[in-house]
């Protein structure tokens, strides 16, 4: 359903991802694995439209969307959790999530629906939703910054190293809600980057190995 | 003694709404932009010029004078809808994420390019057009008189500030230009058209700007030197008050417009200098500004 193909992407000079092909089914949940520097964060950008695409395709269904900016992805539900949080931190634990509703222009209904789908999932949330971003603990962050791309995800959800900086107690909280959410959202294709994928064992349907910009 | 002080800070207060206008639009800018822009002080100047062409035009035309008024809004308009998505889409996008040296000799050269179009438009003659400021006259409470025409000058800052304000945590916009100064990555991500938010907010800093070289013409008038003049002040009151902040800028407006009618006062030949002192100060201090914080760099 979204597919890479055959993707090279340059940042400063330096080709970061090598002719890079993956494929990305609705309801199947693959793990990208690779070590600090492989390309993990590079694809998922890649895939958002975040960063130019020097040579190849990406498809989301028919379309070709290799230079669609990346707003426009979002609208057309790719969501993407960055691995460090980027929360708003004036804005309420809430707003953030919200902010794509407001950002997509999305009609109150299909907002509230949303937003009740997100805290069923990530019931975490509930408790702390009148807090201020900017005022979350880093585990919690990352949550927020779940259910924040689950507002943006119809189609794909892109995640990045979500286990990284967790403590090991909060990581398998963590693990746990990534199992709900698959058997939540059984429609989604989704992808997570990962150095260490113990975690992922249990969701995992495919396993990709990302080494020096290219996936064997 | 009261009988000096508060015509003082009237007249504080007033110079202080004029600086205000310019670096709160500086200060938006960079928020957002990321990019200090060396030409916003032209913007001011040619703001003043087109105000008090289209005042002199009025005159002659023998125009109802209560359209100077809005006229003065109107010419603030016109420069931001002529200026602001041009040079935000040809020049200043361009610039974004570059290194700071760049992004000040490219503004610098929007500068001086913005200087000569203004010798060249309006050439090296000074304009007065003083009509809103004689429509408004001026009132006597004891045996002090106050120009009213001082007294708008402190509402509207006072309006811009408060506005601005709600227009960034209360609409949809607002809370979207948040978002990007927060993290314009992440914005991009989750659906926000950030070119959309560079464009709408760098034109309403260019309509900030000229906004307070139009409202300056009837007691200041247009003059050649303007544009660079108020960019250092307008500078320095964006450091003192705290690059990016809107109330740190008004603060900082009141505290350097105050400070120069005290020199005028006390000491004339310390005019000119007396907001670099506050700046000296104030920096010396709180090294980010009153209101600012250390930026915390992203990789």
């Amino acid at each position: 359903m979204l597919r890479m193909e055959d993707v090279t992407v340059a940042i400063a000079g330096v080709q970061v991802l090598r002719s890079v092909s993956l494929g990305l089914t609705s309801g199947r949940t693959t793990i990208l694995i690779g070590r600090n520097g492989a390309g993990k964060t590079t694809t998922l950008r890649a895939i958002m439209g975040l960063l130019p695409v020097e040579a190849g395709a990406v498809h989301l269904g028919e379309q070709e969307i290799g230079t669609t900016p990346a707003y426009q992805r979002a609208a057309q539900g790719i969501g993407y959790a960055p691995e460090d949080r980027r929360l708003v931190p004036e804005f309420t634990v809430e707003d953030n999530i919200l902010l794509p509703a407001l950002a997509l222009s999305l009609p109150a209904p299909e907002r509230a629906r949303r937003l009740d789908e997100v805290y069923a999932l990530l019931p975490q949330l509930l408790t702390m939703r009148t807090r201020p971003g900017g005022g979350v603990s880093g585990g919690q962050g990352k949550m927020v910054a779940l259910g924040r791309a689950l507002m943006v995800a119809r189609t794909a959800l892109l995640l990045d190293e979500p286990f990284q900086g967790l403590a090991p107690a909060l990581a398998l909280d963590y693990a746990r809600t990534l199992g709900e959410l698959r058997r939540g959202r059984p429609d989604l294709a989704i992808l997570i980057t990962e150095s260490t994928p113990a975690l992922l064992d249990a969701i995992a349907d495919e396993t990709l190995q990302i080494e020096r910009g290219a996936i064997n | 003694m009261l009988d000096t002080l508060i015509p003082l800070a009237v007249d504080g207060l007033a110079s202080a709404a004029l600086i205000f206008f310019v670096a709160v639009g500086l200060t938006l800018v960079f928020s957002v932009l990321r990019v200090l822009n060396v030409a916003h002080g032209s913007f001011y100047a040619i703001g003043a010029y087109v105000a008090a062409s289209i005042g002199l035009w009025i005159a002659s035309a023998g125009l109802n004078p209560w359209l100077s008024f809005p006229a003065l809004v109107f010419s603030a308009a016109i420069v931001a809808a002529l200026f602001g998505p041009l040079v935000e889409r040809c020049l200043m996008r361009w610039t974004y994420g570059k290194s700071e040296a760049i992004q000040i000799l490219v503004t610098f050269g929007l500068f001086l390019i913005l200087e000569d179009l203004q010798r060249i438009v309006f050439g090296v003659r000074s304009l007065a057009e003083d009509t809103p400021m004689q429509l408004l006259g001026s009132t006597q409470i004891g045996d002090v008189v106050y120009l009213n025409y001082q007294l708008l000058l402190i509402g509207l800052a006072v309006i811009v500030v408060v506005g601005l304000r709600i227009m960034l945590t209360k609409t949809r916009i607002g809370r979207l230009v948040t978002a990007v100064v927060a993290d314009r990555e992440m914005a991009q991500s989750i659906g926000i058209n950030t070119n959309r938010v560079f464009i709408l907010s760098f034109t309403l800093g260019v309509f900030l700007a000229a906004l307070g070289g139009a409202l300056a013409t009837p007691t200041a008038g247009a003059a050649p030197g303007l544009g660079a003049e108020t960019m250092v002040l307008a500078f320095a009151v964006a450091a003192i008050g705290g690059l990016g902040q809107i109330e740190g800028a008004a603060l900082a407006a009141i505290i350097v417009g105050l400070a120069r009618v005290l020199a005028i006062y006390f000491a004339p030949s310390l005019d000119a200098v007396a907001p670099y002192i506050v700046m000296l100060v104030v920096l010396l201090v709180r090294p980010y500004g009153l209101f600012g914080q250390a930026a915390t760099r992203r990789i």
